[in-house]
């Protein structure tokens, strides 16, 4: 599968990046399913609740998710990726992203900020037996 | 009837609808109707194990259930149960993504070949430990076990850090090292014998002590931490290291007869080596492997346990050790484990942090950073050098000598001959009455420390003629008598 943003929302991923720099940030993804693709309709910048290791952890608001959840259904989209931050690092997915990603239905966009400077965006998918991640397209129109 | 609400994700399993209208009076009936009635959702939302997934929350209205009483947390007609996925992310330990691993030659194919028949590392979890690096402090007791497995089990980088020579005594159990490297340092003799084991793995080596100065500019390096030294300063700075930059710190720790490990990783859910041990013991009252003695074969099981468990963290398998701390008593031979928690209060991986750089460890330790040694050595009026000692008795001087070591340091080797006389440190102050305190007296032990305590003991009873056997009976064995066995 691939995911389709405009590059608007990908300006928005990149701005959290690095407003939060040097701590990591997080958000959802809002959109439907159609011909085989996550078509992003909205980015939803939220609220980093770690307390320790900011710097390198993103944890969001569960209630956070479920207004998302609530705010989606009536515009008839659903939540269909996350992305976060990866502050001085390659926008490749750690073991302890593999860890914490919920669903092998979702996009998980990751954004690589190097010394404040938002670099790489990727894309990636988790398999369905859950050992790995792998890249997925972005298709930026 | 309560209605749970499904994530988007999930809905394809629930006849893709938003909520499911459900029976039950708990959390964990109404849950057992939604997997009832929509079967598709159940490896979804429990793992093989039948237990829910780590990222399913399940909330009654605002609360989550773990803050109310789980899954038997009541349910009412009117309540919304939502699940909902817990989102977390962060730079981690390891890239685990099949395009950025490393490929294996045919040598390394067949090199690691027993480790790929098995499904739980296969061509996969080569390439993980392949891709992997991590940092060894310490090549002695715990290091040289850690060393020689890690090497082998392909892990593609090594770090080495050690600031030590390789020394007669230190052959019993650190079994990296052989006879013929006595005097080198420690990281060659190690970097000799693994990169012999295995040529493929890379081993960086610093050949330094690990402090507050350097610690986190060579720990951002790797991936993940093994602290193998057995002093309370570097444990807990290879533990502030490794929070702070959100590295898994595998744990090890030996005395005489007695082990334990554990994987502290709050980056990971779990406990730091502060929440268990906030703040160091009083110097002194633990004693060292140097001072206690270790069983040489102890090392080597427990450094293992430490290998297995970074190499568990590496491929993703299994249960690691984080919020568990294993106890292995090597006389009883037999295994405890204990709960660890998170400490909501620790300084350090809390809800609120105060330490956020690192400190002075020696100032946290109480230890006093050890003096450049004087050239000429000065020697106080109550010491006296092992020649002065060696010259006065052999003069004829009459002179009263009191071992103040214990009975088995005393069959190693001991100034009988000279008519010295043991009496145990601990049995000091209810034997002063054997002295008699007109006799002059030479207090030792096996280096000075303990033999000063004994000083003290008798100045405070009133005697005068005494002195300590400056450097003790190894310093005689250097500058007196060199048929006389150290240990």
């Amino acid at each position: 599968m691939s995911v389709r943003l405009t590059t608007d929302h990908l300006e928005t991923i990149r701005q959290h990046g690095e407003r939060t720099f040097p701590e990591e940030c997080g958000g959802l993804l809002l959109g439907v399913v159609e011909n085989g693709e996550r078509v992003i309709r909205d980015v939803l910048p939220l609220e980093n609740i770690r307390k320790d290791s900011r710097h390198n952890r993103v944890e969001l608001n569960p209630l956070d998710y479920a207004k998302a959840e609530r705010e989606a259904a009536k515009r008839d989209l659903g939540v269909w990726g996350y992305y976060h931050s990866h502050p001085n690092h390659p926008a490749i997915p750690s073991g302890f992203d593999l860890d914490h990603a919920p669903f092998v239905e979702w996009s998980y966009l990751i954004v690589s900020v190097r010394d404040g400077k938002a670099e790489e965006v990727r894309a990636w998918t988790v398999r369905e037996d859950r050992s790995q991640f792998d890249e997925e397209e972005i298709i930026n129109a | 009837m309560p209605k749970i609400v499904i994530p988007t994700a999930l809905r394809q399993y629930a006849g893709n609808t938003a909520a499911v209208d459900v029976q039950g009076a708990t959390a964990g009936e109404v849950l057992a109707s939604l997997t009832t009635q929509h079967p598709d959702l159940k490896k979804h939302l429990y793992d093989a194990n039948g237990k829910l997934r780590s990222f399913v929350n399940v909330f009654v209205n605002d609360e989550d259930i773990r803050g109310l009483q789980n899954e038997n947390t009541p349910v009412k007609e009117t309540d919304d149960v939502s699940i909902i996925p817990a989102i977390a992310g962060g730079v981690g330990a390891e890239a685990r993504t099949a395009s950025s691993l490393p490929d294996l030659s045919k040598d390394e194919i067949a090199r690691y070949s027993r480790h790929l028949i098995m499904p739980e590392v296969g061509m996969d979890g080569q390439r993980k430990l392949k891709a992997a690096s991590i940092l060894l402090i310490g090549t002695g007791g715990l290091g040289s076990p850690l060393g020689l497995y890690l090497a082998a089990a392909g892990i593609g980088r090594l770090g080495l850090v050690d600031f030590d020579v390789v020394d007669h005594s230190n052959l019993q159990r650190q079994i990296v090292h052989g006879t013929k490297d006595v005097g080198r340092p420690k990281i060659q003799s190690a970097k000799d014998r693994l990169s012999d084991i295995n040529p493929h793995v890379q081993l960086d080596t610093y050949e330094t002590a690990l402090r507050a100065e350097n610690a986190l500019d060579i720990i951002k390096n790797y991936d993940i931490v093994i602290d193998g030294t057995d002093n309370f300063q570097t444990r807990y700075l290879a533990n502030d290291a490794s929070v702070l930059l959100g590295k898994p710190n595998v744990y090890g720790s030996i005395f005489r007869f007695d082990g334990q490990a554990s994987v502290f990783y709050p980056g990971g859910g779990g406990p730091c080596y502060r929440c268990l041990y906030p703040e160091p013991p009083p110097p002194g009252l633990v004693p060292s492997c140097a001072e206690g003695g270790v069983l040489g074969i102890l090392p080597g099981i427990i450094g293992v346990i430490q290998a297995t468990e970074a190499i568990k963290l590496i491929i993703g398998e299994g249960e690691p050790l984080i919020g568990r701390l294993l106890l292995f008593d090597a006389l009883k031979m037999k295994f405890r484990e204990l709960k660890l928690r998170k400490n909501p209060e620790c300084p350090l991986c809390g809800e609120n942090p105060t330490i956020k750089e690192l400190i002075d460890y020696d100032a946290f330790c109480g230890i006093t950073p050890p003096q450049p040694e004087p050239k000429v050595e000065a020697v106080s009026d109550w010491e006296v050098t092992p020649a002065q000692l060696k010259a006065e008795l052999d003069s004829g001087k009459q002179i009263t000598i009191i071992d103040v070591r214990e009975p088995h340091e005393w069959q190693i080797g001991n100034l009988e001959q000279y008519g010295s006389k043991l009496i145990p440190l601990g049995q000091f102050p209810s034997r002063v009455n054997e002295l008699n305190s007109d006799d002059e007296i030479v207090v030792h032990c096996k280096m000075g420390g303990r033999s000063a305590k004994a000083y003290g003991v008798l100045k405070e009873a009133g005697f005068k003629k005494i002195r300590n056997l400056k450097g003790g009976i190894l310093a005689w064995a250097d500058q007196v008598d060199p048929n006389m066995p150290k240990y």
